[in-house]
Protein backbone atom coordinates (compact mmCIF):
# COMPACT_ATOMS: atom_id res chain seq x y z
CA UNK A 1 0.00 0.00 0.00
CA UNK A 2 3.34 2.50 1.02
CA UNK A 3 4.80 1.63 -2.39
CA UNK A 4 1.18 2.76 -4.39
CA UNK A 5 0.94 6.02 -2.42
CA UNK A 6 4.85 6.46 -2.96
CA UNK A 7 4.00 5.66 -7.05
CA UNK A 8 1.22 7.91 -7.36
CA UNK A 9 3.04 10.79 -5.68
CA UNK A 10 6.30 10.55 -7.59
CA UNK A 11 4.02 10.40 -11.19
CA UNK A 12 1.12 13.06 -9.62
CA UNK A 13 1.49 14.87 -12.43
CA UNK A 14 0.53 12.96 -14.87
CA UNK A 15 -2.49 11.71 -12.92
CA UNK A 16 -3.40 14.68 -11.96
CA UNK A 17 -3.29 15.97 -15.94
CA UNK A 18 -5.14 12.21 -16.94
CA UNK A 19 -7.74 13.55 -14.29
CA UNK A 20 -8.48 16.94 -15.03
CA UNK A 21 -8.01 16.38 -19.01
CA UNK A 22 -10.56 13.39 -19.08
CA UNK A 23 -13.05 15.44 -16.72
CA UNK A 24 -12.96 18.58 -19.49
CA UNK A 25 -13.28 16.18 -21.99
CA UNK A 26 -16.18 14.27 -20.29
CA UNK A 27 -17.71 17.72 -20.16
CA UNK A 28 -17.05 18.80 -23.21
CA UNK A 29 -18.77 15.42 -24.70
CA UNK A 30 -21.94 15.54 -22.39
CA UNK A 31 -22.90 19.27 -23.33
CA UNK A 32 -22.60 18.42 -27.02
CA UNK A 33 -25.07 15.35 -26.73
CA UNK A 34 -27.27 16.86 -23.81
CA UNK A 35 -27.62 20.93 -24.78
CA UNK A 36 -30.45 21.36 -21.67
CA UNK A 37 -27.89 19.86 -19.01
CA UNK A 38 -28.48 21.59 -15.77
CA UNK A 39 -24.74 23.10 -15.85
CA UNK A 40 -25.12 24.10 -19.20
CA UNK A 41 -27.92 26.31 -17.70
CA UNK A 42 -26.84 27.74 -14.53
CA UNK A 43 -23.78 29.12 -17.27
CA UNK A 44 -26.36 30.69 -19.14
CA UNK A 45 -27.41 32.56 -16.42
CA UNK A 46 -24.07 33.61 -14.93
CA UNK A 47 -22.74 34.69 -18.61
CA UNK A 48 -26.65 36.06 -19.31
CA UNK A 49 -25.98 39.13 -16.97
CA UNK A 50 -22.87 39.77 -17.46
CA UNK A 51 -23.25 40.04 -21.39
CA UNK A 52 -26.27 41.94 -20.68
CA UNK A 53 -24.23 44.44 -19.11
CA UNK A 54 -21.84 44.80 -21.22
CA UNK A 55 -24.31 45.12 -23.81
CA UNK A 56 -25.99 47.70 -22.45
CA UNK A 57 -23.03 49.80 -23.09
CA UNK A 58 -22.73 49.21 -26.33
CA UNK A 59 -26.16 49.21 -27.26
CA UNK A 60 -25.53 53.10 -26.93
CA UNK A 61 -23.55 52.82 -30.32
CA UNK A 62 -26.05 51.74 -32.33
CA UNK A 63 -29.53 53.54 -31.01
CA UNK A 64 -29.49 55.63 -34.55
CA UNK A 65 -29.77 52.92 -36.74
CA UNK A 66 -32.29 50.93 -34.06
CA UNK A 67 -34.31 53.62 -34.09
CA UNK A 68 -34.61 53.65 -38.25
CA UNK A 69 -35.19 50.21 -38.11
CA UNK A 70 -37.84 50.49 -35.88
CA UNK A 71 -39.79 53.18 -37.24
CA UNK A 72 -39.44 51.22 -40.72
CA UNK A 73 -40.70 48.57 -39.18
CA UNK A 74 -43.79 50.62 -37.54
CA UNK A 75 -44.68 52.01 -40.55
CA UNK A 76 -44.91 48.53 -42.14
CA UNK A 77 -47.36 47.58 -39.59
CA UNK A 78 -49.39 50.55 -39.37
CA UNK A 79 -50.28 49.81 -43.14
CA UNK A 80 -51.20 46.77 -42.40
CA UNK A 81 -53.58 47.65 -39.78
CA UNK A 82 -58.12 47.55 -40.62
CA UNK A 83 -57.95 51.11 -40.94
CA UNK A 84 -56.17 51.38 -43.80
CA UNK A 85 -57.90 49.74 -45.95
CA UNK A 86 -60.55 50.90 -48.17
CA UNK A 87 -63.83 49.65 -47.37
CA UNK A 88 -65.87 49.33 -50.21
CA UNK A 89 -68.59 47.07 -47.97
CA UNK A 90 -69.69 46.44 -44.86
CA UNK A 91 -66.97 43.64 -44.59
CA UNK A 92 -65.10 44.33 -41.72
CA UNK A 93 -60.93 43.26 -41.73
CA UNK A 94 -60.71 41.15 -38.18
CA UNK A 95 -57.17 39.66 -36.83
CA UNK A 96 -58.74 37.64 -34.18
CA UNK A 97 -60.61 35.11 -36.84
CA UNK A 98 -63.17 32.94 -35.61
CA UNK A 99 -62.82 30.46 -38.73
CA UNK A 100 -59.13 31.15 -39.10
CA UNK A 101 -57.66 29.59 -36.23
CA UNK A 102 -54.01 31.37 -34.88
CA UNK A 103 -51.15 29.31 -35.67
CA UNK A 104 -48.23 31.26 -34.90
CA UNK A 105 -47.05 33.46 -32.44
CA UNK A 106 -44.33 36.40 -32.15
CA UNK A 107 -42.00 37.51 -29.48
CA UNK A 108 -39.72 39.94 -29.80
CA UNK A 109 -36.22 39.76 -28.10
CA UNK A 110 -32.96 41.43 -27.82
CA UNK A 111 -29.87 40.04 -28.81
CA UNK A 112 -27.37 40.03 -25.61
CA UNK A 113 -24.66 38.27 -27.06
CA UNK A 114 -23.84 36.95 -30.97
CA UNK A 115 -20.80 35.84 -32.99
CA UNK A 116 -20.25 35.30 -36.68
CA UNK A 117 -16.43 34.64 -36.59
CA UNK A 118 -16.46 31.08 -34.64
CA UNK A 119 -16.96 27.59 -36.63
CA UNK A 120 -19.97 27.22 -34.52
CA UNK A 121 -21.85 30.69 -33.86
CA UNK A 122 -24.67 30.91 -30.78
CA UNK A 123 -26.91 33.84 -29.70
CA UNK A 124 -27.93 34.97 -26.61
CA UNK A 125 -31.19 36.94 -26.36
CA UNK A 126 -33.08 38.41 -22.87
CA UNK A 127 -36.24 36.13 -22.95
CA UNK A 128 -36.65 33.05 -21.59
CA UNK A 129 -38.66 30.37 -19.75
CA UNK A 130 -40.86 33.07 -18.19
CA UNK A 131 -41.74 34.47 -21.37
CA UNK A 132 -42.94 30.97 -22.65
CA UNK A 133 -40.03 30.18 -24.82
CA UNK A 134 -38.55 26.81 -25.37
CA UNK A 135 -36.58 24.34 -27.23
CA UNK A 136 -36.47 23.87 -31.08
CA UNK A 137 -38.28 27.13 -31.68
CA UNK A 138 -37.26 29.24 -34.56
CA UNK A 139 -35.51 32.49 -34.73
CA UNK A 140 -36.47 34.98 -37.04
CA UNK A 141 -35.47 38.38 -37.64
CA UNK A 142 -38.19 40.70 -40.48
CA UNK A 143 -38.93 37.07 -42.54
CA UNK A 144 -35.77 36.15 -42.33
CA UNK A 145 -33.87 33.19 -40.85
CA UNK A 146 -31.62 33.84 -37.92
CA UNK A 147 -31.48 30.01 -36.23
CA UNK A 148 -33.22 27.73 -33.14
CA UNK A 149 -33.45 27.61 -29.50
CA UNK A 150 -30.94 25.34 -27.83
CA UNK A 151 -31.24 26.02 -24.51
CA UNK A 152 -33.34 28.22 -21.97
CA UNK A 153 -32.65 29.27 -18.59
CA UNK A 154 -35.74 31.47 -16.48
CA UNK A 155 -34.47 34.90 -17.98
CA UNK A 156 -32.39 34.09 -21.54
CA UNK A 157 -32.38 31.70 -24.15
CA UNK A 158 -29.55 30.29 -25.98
CA UNK A 159 -30.14 29.74 -29.92
CA UNK A 160 -28.08 28.01 -32.38
CA UNK A 161 -27.26 30.54 -34.98
CA UNK A 162 -27.13 29.00 -38.68
CA UNK A 163 -23.82 29.62 -38.57
CA UNK A 164 -23.44 26.57 -37.01
CA UNK A 165 -22.07 23.22 -37.95
CA UNK A 166 -24.79 21.77 -36.73
CA UNK A 167 -27.43 23.60 -38.34
CA UNK A 168 -29.32 22.17 -41.45
CA UNK A 169 -32.11 24.07 -42.54
CA UNK A 170 -35.20 22.42 -44.63
CA UNK A 171 -35.42 25.02 -48.20
CA UNK A 172 -36.67 25.07 -51.14
CA UNK A 173 -37.01 26.69 -54.82
CA UNK A 174 -39.14 29.89 -54.49
CA UNK A 175 -39.80 29.16 -58.39
CA UNK A 176 -40.29 25.80 -58.54
CA UNK A 177 -40.85 24.23 -54.81
CA UNK A 178 -37.75 21.71 -55.51
CA UNK A 179 -36.65 21.03 -51.74
CA UNK A 180 -32.96 21.54 -50.80
CA UNK A 181 -30.51 21.75 -47.90
CA UNK A 182 -29.17 24.51 -46.32
CA UNK A 183 -25.85 24.28 -44.28
CA UNK A 184 -22.85 27.18 -43.27
CA UNK A 185 -19.28 25.21 -43.66
CA UNK A 186 -17.33 27.90 -41.96
CA UNK A 187 -15.55 30.98 -43.63
CA UNK A 188 -17.23 33.78 -45.01
CA UNK A 189 -20.57 34.45 -42.91
CA UNK A 190 -22.14 36.03 -45.61
CA UNK A 191 -22.45 33.09 -47.30
CA UNK A 192 -24.02 29.34 -46.94
CA UNK A 193 -23.90 26.30 -48.99
CA UNK A 194 -27.17 24.69 -50.81
CA UNK A 195 -26.85 20.67 -50.50
CA UNK A 196 -28.65 18.27 -52.78
CA UNK A 197 -30.16 19.98 -55.40
CA UNK A 198 -31.81 17.73 -57.80
CA UNK A 199 -30.12 17.62 -61.14
CA UNK A 200 -33.16 18.24 -63.40
CA UNK A 201 -33.28 21.64 -62.01
CA UNK A 202 -31.90 24.43 -63.74
CA UNK A 203 -30.35 26.84 -61.41
CA UNK A 204 -29.81 30.58 -61.79
CA UNK A 205 -27.82 33.39 -60.06
CA UNK A 206 -30.32 35.47 -57.80
CA UNK A 207 -32.59 32.29 -57.55
CA UNK A 208 -34.60 32.96 -54.19
CA UNK A 209 -34.42 29.95 -51.26
CA UNK A 210 -37.17 30.06 -48.89
CA UNK A 211 -38.16 27.56 -45.91
CA UNK A 212 -39.94 24.10 -46.67
CA UNK A 213 -42.41 24.45 -43.89
CA UNK A 214 -40.98 20.73 -43.66
CA UNK A 215 -39.42 21.15 -39.89
CA UNK A 216 -41.16 21.86 -37.01
CA UNK A 217 -38.96 25.04 -36.35
CA UNK A 218 -39.50 27.35 -39.49
CA UNK A 219 -42.87 28.29 -40.99
CA UNK A 220 -43.06 27.95 -44.65
CA UNK A 221 -41.64 31.09 -46.95
CA UNK A 222 -39.30 32.62 -45.24
CA UNK A 223 -36.27 33.60 -46.53
CA UNK A 224 -32.87 32.18 -46.46
CA UNK A 225 -30.97 33.56 -49.11
CA UNK A 226 -30.06 33.63 -53.33
CA UNK A 227 -28.05 31.87 -55.15
CA UNK A 228 -24.59 33.29 -55.95
CA UNK A 229 -22.90 30.13 -57.15
CA UNK A 230 -23.00 26.10 -57.96
CA UNK A 231 -21.32 23.21 -59.71
CA UNK A 232 -22.68 21.04 -61.75
CA UNK A 233 -21.27 17.67 -60.91
CA UNK A 234 -21.67 14.82 -63.45
CA UNK A 235 -20.44 11.98 -61.20
CA UNK A 236 -23.20 13.07 -58.29
CA UNK A 237 -26.70 12.28 -58.07
CA UNK A 238 -27.32 16.04 -57.00
CA UNK A 239 -25.76 19.24 -57.34
CA UNK A 240 -23.95 21.90 -55.37
CA UNK A 241 -24.46 25.50 -54.72
CA UNK A 242 -23.91 28.55 -52.54
CA UNK A 243 -25.96 31.25 -50.97
CA UNK A 244 -25.77 34.94 -50.46
CA UNK A 245 -27.69 34.51 -46.96
CA UNK A 246 -30.71 37.16 -46.79
CA UNK A 247 -30.03 37.97 -43.11
CA UNK A 248 -26.65 40.35 -42.23
CA UNK A 249 -25.91 37.72 -39.23
CA UNK A 250 -22.94 40.52 -38.04
CA UNK A 251 -25.80 43.01 -37.03
CA UNK A 252 -28.41 41.45 -35.39
CA UNK A 253 -30.30 43.71 -32.83
CA UNK A 254 -33.61 42.53 -32.16
CA UNK A 255 -34.98 39.03 -33.34
CA UNK A 256 -38.20 37.37 -32.86
CA UNK A 257 -39.31 34.22 -31.45
CA UNK A 258 -41.69 31.92 -33.58
CA UNK A 259 -43.92 30.04 -30.92
CA UNK A 260 -45.99 27.48 -33.07
CA UNK A 261 -48.86 26.98 -31.27
CA UNK A 262 -49.96 23.78 -32.89
CA UNK A 263 -46.61 22.39 -32.45
CA UNK A 264 -47.77 19.93 -29.26
CA UNK A 265 -50.77 18.61 -31.77
CA UNK A 266 -48.78 18.04 -34.58
CA UNK A 267 -46.27 15.79 -31.84
CA UNK A 268 -49.20 14.52 -30.70
CA UNK A 269 -50.23 13.04 -33.95
CA UNK A 270 -46.70 11.86 -34.51
CA UNK A 271 -46.39 10.29 -31.41
CA UNK A 272 -49.93 8.68 -31.96
CA UNK A 273 -48.58 7.04 -34.80
CA UNK A 274 -45.38 5.75 -33.64
CA UNK A 275 -47.48 4.47 -30.88
CA UNK A 276 -49.66 2.05 -32.77
CA UNK B 1 9.97 26.64 -3.87
CA UNK B 2 8.67 30.21 -2.18
CA UNK B 3 6.91 32.82 -4.47
CA UNK B 4 6.09 36.09 -2.92
CA UNK B 5 2.52 37.24 -1.93
CA UNK B 6 3.01 40.05 -4.67
CA UNK B 7 3.46 37.30 -7.25
CA UNK B 8 0.60 35.72 -6.70
CA UNK B 9 -1.42 38.61 -6.04
CA UNK B 10 -0.27 39.80 -9.48
CA UNK B 11 -1.19 36.31 -11.12
CA UNK B 12 -4.77 36.32 -9.49
CA UNK B 13 -5.29 39.79 -10.93
CA UNK B 14 -4.21 38.40 -14.53
CA UNK B 15 -6.02 36.01 -14.34
CA UNK B 16 -9.41 37.38 -14.20
CA UNK B 17 -8.31 40.45 -16.20
CA UNK B 18 -7.05 38.12 -19.14
CA UNK B 19 -10.79 36.33 -19.02
CA UNK B 20 -12.58 39.24 -19.28
CA UNK B 21 -10.77 40.65 -22.01
CA UNK B 22 -10.98 37.67 -23.94
CA UNK B 23 -14.56 36.86 -23.74
CA UNK B 24 -15.46 40.85 -24.14
CA UNK B 25 -13.19 42.28 -26.34
CA UNK B 26 -11.63 39.57 -28.53
CA UNK B 27 -14.25 37.10 -28.77
CA UNK B 28 -16.00 40.14 -30.86
CA UNK B 29 -13.22 40.34 -32.94
CA UNK B 30 -14.14 39.93 -36.47
CA UNK B 31 -11.28 38.72 -38.97
CA UNK B 32 -12.69 37.33 -42.01
CA UNK B 33 -14.37 34.05 -39.93
CA UNK B 34 -10.43 32.44 -39.84
CA UNK B 35 -9.16 34.17 -37.31
CA UNK B 36 -9.76 33.80 -33.68
CA UNK B 37 -6.88 35.21 -30.87
CA UNK B 38 -7.04 33.43 -28.16
CA UNK B 39 -4.65 35.87 -25.62
CA UNK B 40 -5.80 34.25 -22.48
CA UNK B 41 -3.47 32.06 -22.66
CA UNK B 42 -0.38 34.81 -21.89
CA UNK B 43 -2.04 33.60 -17.95
CA UNK B 44 -0.23 30.14 -18.31
CA UNK B 45 2.64 31.47 -20.23
CA UNK B 46 3.58 33.68 -17.54
CA UNK B 47 3.36 31.91 -14.62
CA UNK B 48 6.66 31.98 -12.76
CA UNK B 49 9.02 28.70 -13.52
CA UNK B 50 9.12 27.56 -9.45
CA UNK B 51 4.90 27.51 -9.42
CA UNK B 52 3.79 24.17 -7.64
CA UNK B 53 3.07 21.35 -10.95
CA UNK B 54 -0.11 20.73 -9.33
CA UNK B 55 -1.54 24.43 -9.34
CA UNK B 56 0.15 24.90 -12.89
CA UNK B 57 -2.69 22.01 -14.25
CA UNK B 58 -5.25 23.54 -12.24
CA UNK B 59 -5.23 26.74 -12.47
CA UNK B 60 -4.94 26.22 -16.26
CA UNK B 61 -7.92 24.30 -15.85
CA UNK B 62 -10.36 26.90 -14.23
CA UNK B 63 -8.89 29.64 -16.73
CA UNK B 64 -9.95 27.50 -19.36
CA UNK B 65 -13.54 26.85 -17.72
CA UNK B 66 -13.77 30.54 -16.96
CA UNK B 67 -13.75 31.47 -20.60
CA UNK B 68 -16.32 28.22 -21.42
CA UNK B 69 -18.53 29.40 -18.94
CA UNK B 70 -18.97 32.85 -21.45
CA UNK B 71 -18.66 31.39 -24.66
CA UNK B 72 -21.04 28.20 -23.42
CA UNK B 73 -18.59 25.56 -24.82
CA UNK B 74 -17.71 23.87 -21.38
CA UNK B 75 -14.74 22.01 -21.30
CA UNK B 76 -13.22 23.05 -24.68
CA UNK B 77 -11.13 25.75 -23.37
CA UNK B 78 -10.55 24.05 -20.21
CA UNK B 79 -9.12 20.67 -21.98
CA UNK B 80 -7.15 22.76 -24.37
CA UNK B 81 -5.45 24.94 -21.71
CA UNK B 82 -4.79 21.41 -19.39
CA UNK B 83 -2.78 20.10 -22.19
CA UNK B 84 -1.09 23.16 -22.55
CA UNK B 85 -0.31 23.29 -18.94
CA UNK B 86 1.06 19.56 -18.88
CA UNK B 87 3.41 20.05 -21.85
CA UNK B 88 4.67 23.46 -20.39
CA UNK B 89 7.62 21.74 -18.09
CA UNK B 90 8.70 19.35 -20.99
CA UNK B 91 8.58 22.44 -23.79
CA UNK B 92 10.56 24.13 -21.22
CA UNK B 93 13.54 21.60 -20.73
CA UNK B 94 13.50 20.70 -23.97
CA UNK B 95 13.91 24.69 -25.46
CA UNK B 96 16.42 25.40 -22.61
CA UNK B 97 20.58 24.79 -22.17
CA UNK B 98 20.53 25.12 -18.39
CA UNK B 99 16.62 24.00 -17.18
CA UNK B 100 17.64 24.07 -13.82
CA UNK B 101 19.44 27.55 -14.12
CA UNK B 102 16.67 29.55 -15.85
CA UNK B 103 17.68 33.33 -14.67
CA UNK B 104 14.33 35.23 -13.23
CA UNK B 105 11.30 34.25 -11.78
CA UNK B 106 8.54 34.32 -14.60
CA UNK B 107 9.36 33.53 -18.46
CA UNK B 108 9.91 36.83 -20.11
CA UNK B 109 12.36 38.14 -23.10
CA UNK B 110 14.21 40.40 -20.83
CA UNK B 111 15.32 37.36 -19.04
CA UNK B 112 15.79 34.59 -21.35
CA UNK B 113 16.30 36.63 -24.77
CA UNK B 114 14.28 36.46 -27.90
CA UNK B 115 15.25 33.79 -29.42
CA UNK B 116 14.32 31.59 -26.23
CA UNK B 117 10.90 33.30 -25.96
CA UNK B 118 9.65 33.10 -29.52
CA UNK B 119 10.68 29.16 -29.03
CA UNK B 120 8.54 28.61 -26.16
CA UNK B 121 5.21 31.34 -27.16
CA UNK B 122 5.40 29.29 -30.21
CA UNK B 123 5.61 26.08 -29.43
CA UNK B 124 2.80 26.78 -26.44
CA UNK B 125 0.33 28.80 -28.45
CA UNK B 126 0.55 25.94 -31.17
CA UNK B 127 -0.45 22.91 -28.89
CA UNK B 128 -3.38 25.17 -27.62
CA UNK B 129 -4.55 26.03 -30.60
CA UNK B 130 -4.48 22.74 -32.74
CA UNK B 131 -5.86 21.28 -29.22
CA UNK B 132 -9.17 23.72 -29.50
CA UNK B 133 -9.75 23.86 -33.11
CA UNK B 134 -9.63 20.32 -33.87
CA UNK B 135 -12.05 19.84 -30.90
CA UNK B 136 -14.19 22.64 -31.66
CA UNK B 137 -14.30 21.20 -34.79
CA UNK B 138 -14.67 17.00 -33.53
CA UNK B 139 -14.68 15.73 -37.38
CA UNK B 140 -11.61 15.41 -39.80
CA UNK B 141 -13.98 15.89 -43.18
CA UNK B 142 -12.29 19.74 -42.66
CA UNK B 143 -9.02 18.78 -41.56
CA UNK B 144 -7.23 21.58 -44.31
CA UNK B 145 -9.50 24.04 -43.62
CA UNK B 146 -9.03 24.03 -39.71
CA UNK B 147 -5.47 23.75 -40.14
CA UNK B 148 -5.85 27.13 -42.00
CA UNK B 149 -7.32 28.73 -39.02
CA UNK B 150 -5.22 27.43 -36.65
CA UNK B 151 -2.20 28.55 -38.53
CA UNK B 152 -3.82 31.97 -38.66
CA UNK B 153 -5.05 32.40 -35.35
CA UNK B 154 -1.70 31.00 -33.50
CA UNK B 155 -0.13 34.10 -35.69
CA UNK B 156 -2.28 36.29 -34.34
CA UNK B 157 -1.98 35.18 -30.82
CA UNK B 158 1.63 35.06 -31.01
CA UNK B 159 1.61 38.65 -32.57
CA UNK B 160 -0.10 40.15 -29.52
CA UNK B 161 1.59 38.24 -26.68
CA UNK B 162 4.57 39.53 -28.13
CA UNK B 163 3.49 43.31 -28.43
CA UNK B 164 1.96 42.94 -24.63
CA UNK B 165 5.62 41.79 -23.89
CA UNK B 166 7.16 44.65 -24.89
CA UNK B 167 4.39 47.31 -23.76
CA UNK B 168 4.46 45.94 -20.06
CA UNK B 169 7.35 44.01 -19.44
CA UNK B 170 10.68 44.35 -21.25
CA UNK B 171 11.55 48.07 -19.57
CA UNK B 172 10.26 47.00 -16.50
CA UNK B 173 12.71 47.04 -13.57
Amino acid sequence: MGNLFDFLRKHYFYFLFLLLESFSLILLVNYNEFQGSSLYTASNTVSGSVNKIFNGISEYFSLRKTNQVLIEELAKLHSRLPETYYKTDTTRHFYNDSIKALAYKYISAKVISNSTNKRNNFLMINKGRLQGLENHMGVIIGNKIVGQIVSVSPHFSWIMSMLNKDSRISGKFKKNNQLVNVEWNGGNYRKGQVKEIPKHVVIMKGDTIITSGNSDIFPEGLLIGTMCDYTISPDENFNHGELLFSTDFNSLGYVEVIIDIMRKEKEDLKASFNMR
Amino acid sequence: MDISSRTVFLNIIRFFFLIFFQVLILNNLNLGGYVNPYFYILFILLLPFNTPKWLLLLSSFLLGLGVDIFTNTIGLNAAACVLMAFSRPFVITIISDAPDSLIGDTPSIKNQGLKWFLYYVISMVLIHHFALFYLEIFRFSEFFNTLLRVLLSSAFTIGLILICEYLFYYNRK
